[in-house]
């Protein structure tokens, strides 16, 4: 069995869980055995409804233990099932708490973990995966040794799955123990509350130093990624400057994306930031230095001030629009 | 309190890696500490000079020249360093059962780990390592404060950031904004030479046998067009759109 | 048996330097070349982390570095600036000839002190009418009780008169011609003493660089470093020693020349391909790139002989030479494969030219050092 585990929110399940989906089809072919998927939290019911529609099998985890995520209590819930229901490969979105878990996971079950993959195949005995590696510059191919196999998926990869099926819920209990839940969680400070998440998103805005400010952000990027739906990034410059929070950060110490269109503006393109993007499907740069290294990774550049481009564009796309 | 530090040593991120038939040539590339690890290296520090009494112990498993890493970090402050040396290579589930062994004799009461490597790209070791040690982990840490038994840190979650207290001993790993870590001293780096370096070999941990085995790597880059639009931002933001239109990608 | 590598601590100091270089002054280099100004915020940064006076014994508290590790220093601060690593330089060129002939009473006085906070040395031997021909200099000392008066001027001092110390070389005797000499440490702020700023210099514009002026300066005889009439020979030990630096510093600038050039030339396109295509840039790539490897190992050599205790005045000689001239070469080969842009202060290979030019001058002359390779062959 092949065992998916599906974030959610708010009673509906998140893109990352309709791509691992598509994901543990994929390894299917090659693992065989059946899909099953878990929905953990303190009220799956809505979520798990709607994997049902995915998979013939789900199993659900309801209890106010797990309405917040923590690393340990996961890692009891996601492991224990797994090794009652014998699970040959634990599916586990690389979100930040996924890529938080899962090695813990992996520990439990002595199982290899394969980590942070952006394709997977198998033949029946072992998987192979593929993943990046030297900050997102190489591509490397993986095998794991030994099965079962923990797996965290790389978002924005796989495409999403589509309803498909009228699946059962199973409901199902893990005993914690206190240990489990040592962990305590206080004040919580969401990032851009009404934006798409990063990961997610299909089109990122990033800001750089050459945005000029906070209020560079503001007026420049905020209503453009308003006008396309896009989620909003930054480079490390701005973040350690103040303008924005660490969680829009791109690069090495933050997120990776690989959106279907990546806006890099006033972003000179250091290594470290390329790293987080430089997967992205096309690249659009908009810098006023020639020179920036971001137009080398770059697949249309405007060389002109982001004060005079970005208005324009957010004007052509509107205008494009209508 | 004794604090650990994992230390790795990664190709210098500006370092120029090229990919051959057998996998990644790194030959002539620059190798540094990696400056997740010297985060952490620092915020141990900075517990000491808060006034706590610590000893600062830095922990690498890697081959030889990892050894250069490790006199960074004496350099930085650590009294002395562990280097558990194999120039074989493990994944990080089975490096983390390893150091696991070693953090466990010395009785650590924190252990601080580079949130991401520079080069597996591989956030596990911290958390894997917590797990092999039956401690909690927080990750992606950019506060950290320590009471006498329990650690509270702010750290980077799925949306925003939040709050955890841990029970000690526990697994930190590091996330940029946690500090600025210092330069070692050229008077540091000479006296660094007389702290202790003790060496382990596989054997003295009970040896080990990678989960993970690596076929093939490869520098892919995704061929980019480097088109630059000309005219006037009004002129290029339209054509721009258009491209973007034929991309099918707004 | 032969050891080409470096040992654990010297490559830290390598990276330490390298890192100081490239987050410190490579930004900064350009505008203080430009306003001609002394980066003290940068000295200080540098005193912080121990870059600055390294050779100071540690029997008066100093780290006692020796050569080797000077010069492996050197390389990495010149890479990123040689105007302002020649102020890091020209101290410890004011402070060999104390370790030279200075006694351990005169070493605990003159530099203790320096380690305290970022404090400079100079060294005042060049005057305005001679700079080679050191016998003939024209700055007397006169002995009155137990005090040396010091008249005249001394030129293109390097930290003259910002450094809390100078070593001053003048004739008390100018029939005894170079038996005539004496060398003597000034402090600042010594009364009679003054300096001139000097402007308008071609390169290293970051380096404070001034003409030293003595009227009536009374030093006490206690200042005198070794005996009345050791002055020239002080003055040649020290410059055999610190002329290595200035070779280092040359190797510096000229793996800049090559960095810049292979990053511009992968980048830079004509008739349709980066122009590291073709062989006419490919070949200066190739000439710059051994005239780096070749230089560093006659400069590791001459520096190893000054750590072993061996003689190395030929060694030293052939280093600076060599390693000016082909730093020349190459920052000026630079400017050719950057075509137009490499003649605009946007890029950083025009400074590199301007800068190295001083290389092939201070500390003896390219000509000297020719001499004195020659003296070793025929004398």
């Amino acid at each position: 069995m092949i065992l998916i585990v599906a974030e959610h929110k708010d009673g509906h399940l998140r893109k990352s869980a309709l791509e691992l989906v598509s994901a543990a089809k994929s390894l299917q072919a090659g693992l065989g055995g059946d899909l099953a998927g878990l929905v953990i939290g303190h009220d799956t019911q809505a979520a798990a409804g709607e994997l049902a529609k995915l998979l013939d099998t789900v199993y659900s985890i309801s209890d106010a233990a797990f309405s917040e995520f923590r690393a340990e209590t996961y890692t009891a819930a996601v492991a224990q099932l797994a090794q009652e229901k014998n699970a040959k490969a634990v599916l586990i979105s690389a979100s930040r708490s996924g890529l938080s878990y899962s090695p813990r996971v992996a520990l439990r079950l002595d199982a290899p973990l394969l980590e942070d993959v952006s394709s997977l195949e198998s033949n029946g005995n072992t998987v192979t995966a593929t993943r990046f590696s030297y900050l997102a510059r190489v591509t490397e191919t993986v095998q794991a040794q030994s099965l079962p196999v923990v797996i965290s998926v790389k978002p924005n990869i796989y495409p999403v799955a589509e309803a498909a099926v009228n699946g059962s819920i199973e409901a199902v209990d893990v005993p914690l123990t206190e240990q489990d839940k040592r962990v305590q969680v206080g004040e919580k400070v969401a990032a851009s509350s009404e934006r798409v998440a990063l990961e997610e998103a299909s089109i990122v805005i990033t800001g750089g130093r050459g945005v000029g400010g906070p209020e560079g952000f503001d007026n420049l990027i905020e209503p453009l990624a308003d006008a396309l739906s896009a989620g909003i990034g930054s480079t490390r410059a701005v973040v350690d400057a103040g303008w924005r929070p660490y969680g829009e950060q791109i690069g090495q110490t933050g997120k990776t994306v690989a959106p279907d269109v990546y806006f890099a503006l006033g972003v000179s393109g250091a290594v470290q930031h390329l790293s987080g993007m430089n997967r992205s499907k096309v690249i659009v740069a908009i810098n006023k230095d020639p020179d920036a290294p971001i137009f080398k990774v770059a697949d249309y550049g405007v060389i002109g001030d982001v004060n005079a481009v970005v208005p324009a564009l957010k004007d052509a796309i509107e205008a494009a629009r209508n | 309190m004794k604090i650990i530090c994992i230390i790795k040593q990664v190709p210098d991120a500006e370092a120029r890696i090229r990919s051959t038939a057998a996998g990644i040539d790194l030959e002539g590339v620059t190798f540094v500490i990696d400056g997740m690890d010297e985060y952490g290296v620092e915020q141990a520090l900075r517990i000491r000079e808060s006034g706590v009494e610590a000893e600062i112990i830095a922990v690498a498993l890697g081959p030889k020249r990892y050894e250069e890493a490790i006199r960074t970090a004496l350099a930085m402050g650590a009294d002395r360093a562990i280097h558990l040396e194999t120039e074989e290579a493990f994944d990080p589930i089975t490096q983390a059962k390893l150091l696991a062994k070693v953090v466990g004799e010395e009785a650590a009461d924190l252990l601080l780990v580079g949130g991401k490597e520079a080069d597996w790209d591989s956030a596990a070791l911290g958390a894997a390592t917590a797990e092999a040690l039956g401690w909690p982990h927080s990750d992606w840490t950019t506060e950290l404060e320590l009471t006498a038994n329990s650690a509270k840190v702010t750290h980077d979650a799925d949306e925003g950031s939040e709050v955890l207290t841990l029970p000690l001993p526990a697994v930190i790993t590091t996330q940029q904004g946690l500090n600025e870590p210092r330069y070692p001293t050229l008077p540091n780096i000479m006296k660094a030479k007389r702290k202790e370096l003790k060496k382990l070999s596989l054997d003295d941990v009970g040896g080990a046998v990678s989960k993970i085995v690596i076929l093939k790597q490869e520098i892919q880059t995704r061929e980019r067009l480097n088109k630059i639009i000309e005219g006037d931002p009004m002129e290029a933001a339209q054509q721009l759109v258009k491209l973007l239109q034929q991309d099918k990608v707004i | 048996m032969i050891d080409f590598s470096l040992s654990d601590e010297q490559r830290q100091i390598q990276s330490l330097a390298r890192q100081f270089a490239k987050d410190v002054i490579i930004p900064n280099a350009a505008s203080y070349d430009r306003e001609e100004s002394y980066p003290a915020e940068i000295v200080a940064q540098a005193a912080e982390l121990g870059l600055l006076n390294t050779i100071i014994p540690e029997t008066v508290g100093g780290l006692g570095l020796g050569m080797l590790e000077e010069v492996i220093i050197a390389e990495e601060l010149a890479y990123g600036c040689m105007g302002i690593y020649t102020i890091l330089m020209a101290s410890e060129l004011g402070i060999t000839p104390i370790l030279l002939a200075g006694s351990k009473e005169q070493q605990e006085r003159f530099l203790s002190p320096l380690l305290d906070g970022p404090k400079l040395a100079a060294f005042a031997l060049s005057e305005p009418d001679n700079g080679s021909d050191a016998a003939a200099m024209k700055t007397r000392a006169r002995f009155e009780g137990d005090e040396v008066i010091l008249n005249g001027s001394k030129m293109w001092i390097s930290n003259g008169g910002i450094a809390d110390l100078n070593v001053v070389f003048a004739s008390f005797d100018p029939e005894k011609k170079h038996q005539g000499t004496l060398a003597v440490v000034v402090e600042k702020g010594t009364p009679g003493l003054s300096h001139q700023k000097i402007h308008g210099k071609l390169g290293q514009r970051a380096t404070y660089t001034a003409e030293l002026i003595f009227e009536d300066v009374r030093v006490p005889a206690a200042n005198i470093l070794g005996e009345p009439g050791d002055g020239f020979r002080i003055a040649m030990q020290t410059l055999d020693k610190t002329r290595i630096p200035v070779a280092a510093g040359s190797v510096g600038i000229a793996r800049r020349a090559l960095d810049e050039s292979v990053s511009y030339a992968a980048e830079r396109k004509a008739f349709g391909k980066p122009i590291n295509r073709f062989q006419a840039i490919q070949f200066k790539l190739a000439d710059i790139k051994i005239g780096v490897e070749t230089a560093r190992w006659q400069t590791y050599y001459a520096a190893y002989l000054v750590d072993a205790g061996l003689p190395h005045t030929q060694a030293s000689a052939i280093a600076k030479t060599y390693a000016s001239d082909i730093a020349f070469d190459a920052a000026n080969e630079a400017i050719q494969i950057h075509g137009g842009y490499g003649y605009v202060a946007e890029y950083p290979v025009e400074k590199l030219l301007r800068d190295v030019k001083l290389n092939q001058i201070y500390e003896g002359t390219n000509e000297i050092q020719r001499l004195v390779i020659a003296r070793t062959l025929t004398d």
